[in-house]
Parts: structure tokens; C-alpha cells; sequence
């Protein structure tokens, strides 16, 4: 059974489409959901986390439909949202143990001491949770949505705001769990985080998914590998296959290829060949940030930019 | 339904763990306990610290209950909420568990107040009209913390609640029974105070000190708490939505 089948899912406040006719299907990966502000990722979290009820569509949990049978679709997930909900006067156990108590689970101590074990927190496990760090609280918010073992767990922004080996340790966790055989739905705004971790990412723009596919497939499949030579001379001969010609800035002339590095070997070759002199050859590989922009683009604020604002916040500085 | 007690148990946790706020919440009441039942030159009674101590219990529960309404609004704005409400705990606990915990810290500071009544002299050792008494304040408790935990969710930030806390507090607390018996109140004052829904828990309580169940006041408040927890699980659901 699919843990995740989302079936023309939309969602309207107003006039506002917020999700426009979502489809998807996601199972047994750790499934990225990227987009600018404001673009309906957390909105589409909400719905499959049975916190917001559609307009129209549906999606299927487990199998189970968040319209019909939200109950049984919470008992299926876990839902760790932006805001790093702890309790700082508890103590770290006590946080979930909480947990396990709510999801009735047979055991809660012990489950709860495998939960802070497994996420690494069992040294600190009875200090107050005010002395955690950033990243020791989304840790054991983790800890937390893991308790009653969840088929699918969905994280909203779960690297904001930590430093980076709080990030790489909580994608270490993320990945870990996937290998597991949990399905991981997380929407994030560091592209090169879930260009490592993700093995699908789904780019939403104004409600609408644009593109679809495994971070490398969606590099190939948007833009190709930059590959920028100079050389002196002129060339006679023909491209080799699966070169394209994009320009040329000075003495630079810069083409698009799927493969960077064999293109830039082949290039040089064929124009040493025709008697040029080449002086370098150097290749960008697109990153997913290129991607981004090249479906998305620049994005505007919502908000027009104040300039009278940001004067004030000058002189107050 | 155990998740109800889960709830409170998280809330009486993280209560206990603040020094400030379990000490601040007796300040008031003792102070108005010692202060007007021991100090003012009453002629009506003689032992008027006998007569101001349902006041003074009814009271601190109405401080309690006041101060607990926001309770829910916080969980809301810092994000528990919506984790609560992707959990198969019957939601509805989430409500049931926050009132239950604010009502039963009410009792908790009545019975200090309780304590230092009767230290203070007042008569109030009789386990029946302890017990009644008792279950006069958890009626009245569940009363008032299913209106303010309701105010709080529809009003959905902390300035205008605590604004509206402001405005009822003292206005509910001066117009009721607690100071001065109806015969003695302007004729003004008496229409509101038999109005005032505070008045009727310490009257009752007063009833059962001269020995009387007061059973229609009783019932009165059972069926005003049960109508304000139903308008509160129906706000609560639409706020959760």
C-alpha cells in the first residue's frame, strides 16, 4: 500500500488558491517539498496531517482517507511542525514520555528511554529542556514523534534555525529512519540539505507542483552542466554529440551538456584537433538552486518594500 | 478518556516547576483574607472572617480560573496545540484536560486559603460542609474556566485577554455576595449581585455553613457549567479546524 497518495488535493481560504490540484504518490523515501513563501508546502503539510480539512481531493494516509477517516490517519503519522513545541520546564523524558502516554502505548518509560536513546539523547535525558540547544530540542521533538513507531512521519522546516552539525545530525536521523522503511515527507528551504538527503523532491510554486523527479534527474532535466573554454583561434569542425553552443562572453564560449567533465574533455580534443590553442577549460555543475530559480524564478516579496521603513531602521542602528 | 488526565498532568508538571506563579496566585486572596476579614469594622456579624470566607474561597477560584483561561491560547500560539491535534487522542481531551487541570489548581490554592481561614479563627472544621464545599468550588471551577478558556480561544491573543481579564475580574468579584449580605447592599447593588453567577457559589457555600443544602443553587451551576463546557467544546472544535 502507498503510505502517501495525495488525489487532486486542493486547498482555498477565499479566493486565495493556496493548493491548486495536487497530485502525488510517495512511498518508503524521504520525499522533499520545496518552494518559495507562501507557495502552499505547509498548507499541503497540514492537510495530510489532518489539521486542515481540503476544499476538494483527498489524500490517502496508510490507505486511510484524511476526510473520511482523519482518526485512523493520526494513528499512522507523526507530525513534527516549524515551531520546536517543548516543554523547557520538563525534563527531557518527561517530554516523552508525555508522548508515549498519549499514544497509549503499552510501555511509555521504556519506549520513550529507546526513543532518547536512538536520537542520542539518553545523557541528557533528566536535565530541564530549557538547557537543550537548538538542536538537542528538535532532536528530542523527534524523539517524540517517534514513540509510537509512525508509518509516516511529516516534518515542516525541520533544519531551520540550527547550526550546521545540528542540521547534518538531524538528516543523519532523517535518513536513518528511511533506511528503516519510514516514509519521511519534509518541506525545507536549504536546497543543497535536501539535495543530499531526498531521494524525490517536489517543487511547489503558487499551489502547483512544476516539476517532479530525483534531485539528479531534475539538475539533468532542467538545466545541463555548464561548460565555459578558452581558446584562441577559430573552430571549423562540428560539435560533438550532445554539446549545445550557448554563447560567448569575451573570449569565453559556453556550452550546455549533460555530462560537464566529458564534454570538456571531448571539446578540447575535437578543437586542439582543428589546430586551436585551448588555454582552460573549467565546468559548473548546475546545483539544485539552479533548478529552483530556472522553474520558479526571482520571487518577488508579497509585500511591496518599504522604503520609508527601512530608512527608520537605518537611523536606529 | 485517560488522556484527559495525561494533559493535566503535563500542566501540573510544568506549574510545580515555576516558584513564582504558585506562590503569586495565594497573594491576593490571603491578603484580602487578612486584611478585610481581620481589619474592617463590621457591624452585621460578629465573626465576619466567618462570613468573608466563602467570599475569599470563591475568590481564589475565580483568580484561578482567570489566570488558567490563557492556558490554552499559549499552547496554541507556541505550536503544541497543533501537535496535539495530530495525535488519535480524541481531541476533545486536549480541552477537557487543560479545564480539569485549571479547576483542580483552584482547589489546590483554596485549600491553602482554607488553611489560614481556620488558622485565623474561622469555623470551618465540619468534614460534611468541607466536603460540599468542595464540590460547590469544582462546579464553579468548570464553570469558569470553560468561559475563560473559551474567551481566550476566540479572542486568540494574549493583550486583548488579558484586557478582558481586567475589565470582569474586579467588577464580577465586588458585585457579587462576597462582602456584604444582600440586606445590606444598596437595592442597586443587590439586583445585580442575585444576578451575578459568582454569588450563587458563595451563597451556596454560605447555605451549607447555617447547615442547609442548597440544592437549587447546586443544580443551577451544574447546568450552567455543563452549558458553558458544550458552547466551549463547540468553539474549541471550530478553532481546531
Amino acid at each position: 500500500m502507498t503510505a502517501i497518495e495525495i488525489i487532486g488535493l486542493t486547498k482555498r481560504f477565499g479566493g486565495l488558491v493556496a493548493v491548486d490540484g495536487m497530485n502525488l504518490s510517495i512511498d518508503s523515501e524521504i520525499f522533499g517539498l520545496l518552494g518559495p513563501n507562501g507557495s502552499g508546502k505547509t498548507t499541503t503539510v497540514k492537510m495530510l496531517t489532518t489539521l486542515l480539512t481540503p476544499t476538494e481531493g483527498d489524500a490517502l494516509i496508510c490507505g486511510h482517507s484524511v476526510t473520511q477517516d482523519p482518526r485512523r490517519v493520526r494513528e499512522q503519522i507523526s507530525y513534527v511542525p516549524q515551531d520546536m513545541a517543548v516543554d523547557p520546564k520538563l525534563t527531557g523524558r518527561e517530554n516523552v514520555i508525555f508522548y508515549a502516554k498519549l499514544y497509549g502505548i503499552p510501555r511509555p518509560r521504556e519506549t520513550a528511554d529507546e526513543a532518547l536513546v536512538m536520537l542520542e539523547l539518553a545523557d541528557r535525558a533528566d536535565d530541564l529542556v530549557k538547557t537543550y540547544s537548538g538542536g538537542m530540542r528538535r532532536r528530542l521533538e523527534l524523539a517524540q514523534a517517534l514513540v509510537h513507531d509512525p508509518e509516516v512521519l511529516f516534518l515542516d522546516e525541520p533544519t531551520i534555525g540550527l547550526d550546521v552539525g545540528g542540521r547534518r545530525r538531524i538528516w543523519d536521523h532523517i535518513i536513518e529512519l528511511k533506511k528503516k522503511g519510514m516514509t519521511v515527507f519534509v518541506t525545507t528551504h536549504y536546497m543543497d540539505e535536501a539535495d543530499h538527503a531526498c531521494d524525490r523532491i517536489g517543487i511547489i510554486d503558487k499551489g502547483k507542483v512544476v516539476a517532479m523527479n530525483t534531485p539528479t534527474a531534475l539538475k539533468t532535466e532542467v538545466c545541463r552542466d555548464i561548460v565555459a573554454i578558452r581558446a584562441d583561434g577559430k573552430f571549423h569542425g562540428v560539435f560533438p554529440e550532445g554539446i549545445s553552443y550557448l554563447g560567448r562572453t569575451g573570449d569565453e564560449l559556453k556550452f550546455k551538456a549533460v555530462n560537464g567533465e566529458e564534454a570538456g574533455v571531448a571539446l578540447s580534443r575535437a578543437f586542439t584537433n582543428d589546430g586551436m590553442n585551448v588555454r582552460s577549460v573549467s565546468i559548473r555543475q548546475p546545483t539544485l538552486d539552479d533548478v529552483f530559480l530556472a522553474l520558479v524564478g526571482e520571487q518577488d516579496e508579497t509585500m511591496a518594500f518599504d522604503f520609508q521603513r527601512f530608512r527608520t531602521m537605518l537611523r536606529r542602528r | 478518556m485517560r488522556e484527559t488526565l495525561y494533559y493535566m498532568e503535563r500542566d501540573f508538571r510544568r506549574w510545580s516547576r515555576g516558584r513564582v506563579n504558585v506562590i503569586s496566585a495565594l497573594i491576593l486572596p490571603a491578603a484580602w483574607l487578612i486584611f478585610v476579614g481581620l481589619a474592617l469594622p463590621i457591624r452585621f456579624t460578629d465573626n465576619y472572617l466567618d462570613f468573608i470566607t466563602p467570599g475569599i474561597l470563591v475568590l481564589t477560584m475565580l483568580g484561578a480560573s482567570l489566570q488558567g483561561g490563557a492556558l490554552l491560547m499559549f499552547d496554541k500560539i507556541l505550536g503544541f496545540l497543533q501537535k496535539f491535534l495530530a495525535m488519535p487522542a480524541p481531541r476533545e481531551t486536549i480541552l477537557f484536560g487543560k479545564i480539569l487541570f485549571i479547576t483542580c489548581r483552584g482547589l489546590i490554592q483554596t485549600t491553602i486559603i482554607l488553611i489560614m481561614a481556620i488558622i485565623l479563627g474561622a469555623h470551618y472544621l465540619n468534614p460534611l460542609l468541607l466536603l460540599q464545599t468542595y464540590i460547590v468550588l469544582f462546579i464553579f471551577g468548570v464553570l469558569l474556566s470553560s468561559v475563560m478558556t473559551t474567551v481566550a480561544l476566540s479572542l486568540e491573543d494574549h493583550d486583548s485577554y488579558a484586557a478582558f481579564n481586567s475589565m470582569i475580574a474586579m467588577p464580577l468579584f465586588f458585585t457579587s455576595s462576597a462582602l456584604m449580605p444582600y440586606d445590606q447592599m444598596p437595592a442597586w447593588l443587590a439586583t445585580i449581585a442575585h444576578l451575578n453567577p459568582v454569588s450563587y457559589a458563595i451563597d451556596a457555600i454560605r447555605a451549607m455553613q447555617e447547615g442547609i443544602f442548597p440544592a437549587t443553587t447546586i443544580l443551577g451551576l451544574l447546568i450552567g457549567a455543563t452549558c458553558v463546557l458544550s458552547v466551549s467544546v463547540v468553539v474549541f472544535r471550530r478553532a481546531t479546524l
